[in-house]
């Protein structure tokens, strides 16, 4: 799925430039015919290709260090980063469901050994599970910090009358013991939580 | 011949606003919508030779906004334009009543090409509604 994201983001921002050459194509027409080249409008085109390629090279390194993580099934890494890096990966598919997802929270990192592809689907699946049974609108919060030998993962959000729990739960119980994590959920003034505690060493 | 009418709806707005220049430049009237809402509500107000829409973007994607298009202004002439086209996509949106299908990048001359195809299918079916009226009409005179 993540990879499907990916793929339609490059191609957006490929598209986005493809239309930037063709003002540029256009420009160049209306020189040939004799009309002087706007010179802010070339600057402005240049800031604006520039700006889709950084857009472009932003998706690829985060999708390269995501990919990266199934090079090793055991690894040192730090946990914030892994977790910062797929909330960004999922922004686009959190757009499309009329979401946002917020990260809330910041260095220090939080050195983790463990299998670094297991901890991104659990990431992945506990969103994309918020996802599909939250209130639309409001956003997906998540947060990680360290507790004495673990770390705390919690994603949450508003749920759509009362999502079961439990449903949640089971589905995302495989990805829980890939990572030797353990699964809490609560449901609390209209607000769902899902808290993993994950061993850090 | 008057220019043509088109309505742009994507939600990425560099992409709108490069592809509204270059359509404006080749004489082109056009307006854009971020999302299937927005476009919903511009059709209510004004009649467009074509509509072009992207198919994945939030709120209402591109096959719902379509449905929903051709449910409020039947005959309505729809071009699918996506980065995203597989062959399925590209049935499922020409059996719903698109008027075209094409992949981003598309080359301007391949657009506008469509764009007045769409405007003389649109023609000819306003054609065809005014002559069936006239003929009910005159069917009901006795004439």
């Amino acid at each position: 799925m993540i990879g499907a994201d990916v793929s339609h983001e490059v191609r957006n921002v490929l598209s986005v430039i493809g239309e930037y050459a063709g003002l540029l194509d256009d420009l160049v027409g209306l020189a040939d015919k004799g009309r002087p080249l706007d010179h802010a409008k070339l600057r402005n085109l240049s800031t604006n290709i520039a700006k889709q390629v950084r857009r472009g090279t932003e998706t690829m390194e985060r999708f390269s260090r995501f990919a990266h993580a199934a090079d090793e099934p055991l690894a040192s890494f730090d946990l914030v980063a892994l977790v910062e890096n797929m909330v960004a990966l999922v922004q686009r598919r959190a757009a499309l469901a009329g979401c946002r997802v917020q990260a809330e929270f910041s260095p220090p990192a939080i050195p983790v050994r463990g299998d670094p592809f297991a901890l991104q689907h659990l990431v992945f699946s506990a969103i994309q599970a918020m996802l599909e049974s939250l209130e639309k609108e409001e956003p997906i919060r998540v947060k990680v910090a360290r507790r004495g030998p673990e770390a705390v993962l919690c994603v949450s959000g508003p749920a759509a009358g009362g999502e079961p729990s439990g449903r949640i739960s089971e589905q995302l119980s495989a990805a829980v013991d890939k990572c030797r994590a353990s699964l809490e959920t609560s449901l609390a003034d209209g607000v769902l939580s899902l808290v993993f505690t994950i061993p850090i060493q | 011949m008057a220019n043509e009418r088109v309505l742009l709806v994507d939600d990425e707005p560099e992409f709108t606003e490069a592809l509204s220049q270059r359509m404006e430049s080749r004489g082109v009237e056009v307006d854009t919508a971020a999302n299937g809402r927005e476009a919903l509500e511009r059709v209510k107000g004004k009649s467009y030779d074509a509509v072009i829409l992207d198919l994945f973007m939030p709120e209402m994607d591109g096959m719902e906004t379509l449905r929903q298009l051709l449910a409020t202004s039947p005959g309505l002439q729809v071009i699918l334009l996506t980065a995203h086209a597989t062959l399925e996509t590209g049935v499922e949106a020409i059996k719903l009543g698109a008027a075209d299908f094409l992949e981003k990048p598309a080359e301007i001359q391949q657009l506008m090409e469509r764009i007045r195809q769409a405007k003389a299918g649109k023609m000819l079916l306003v054609e065809k509604q005014a002559e069936e009226k006239i003929k009910g009409i005159l069917q009901t005179k006795w004439w």
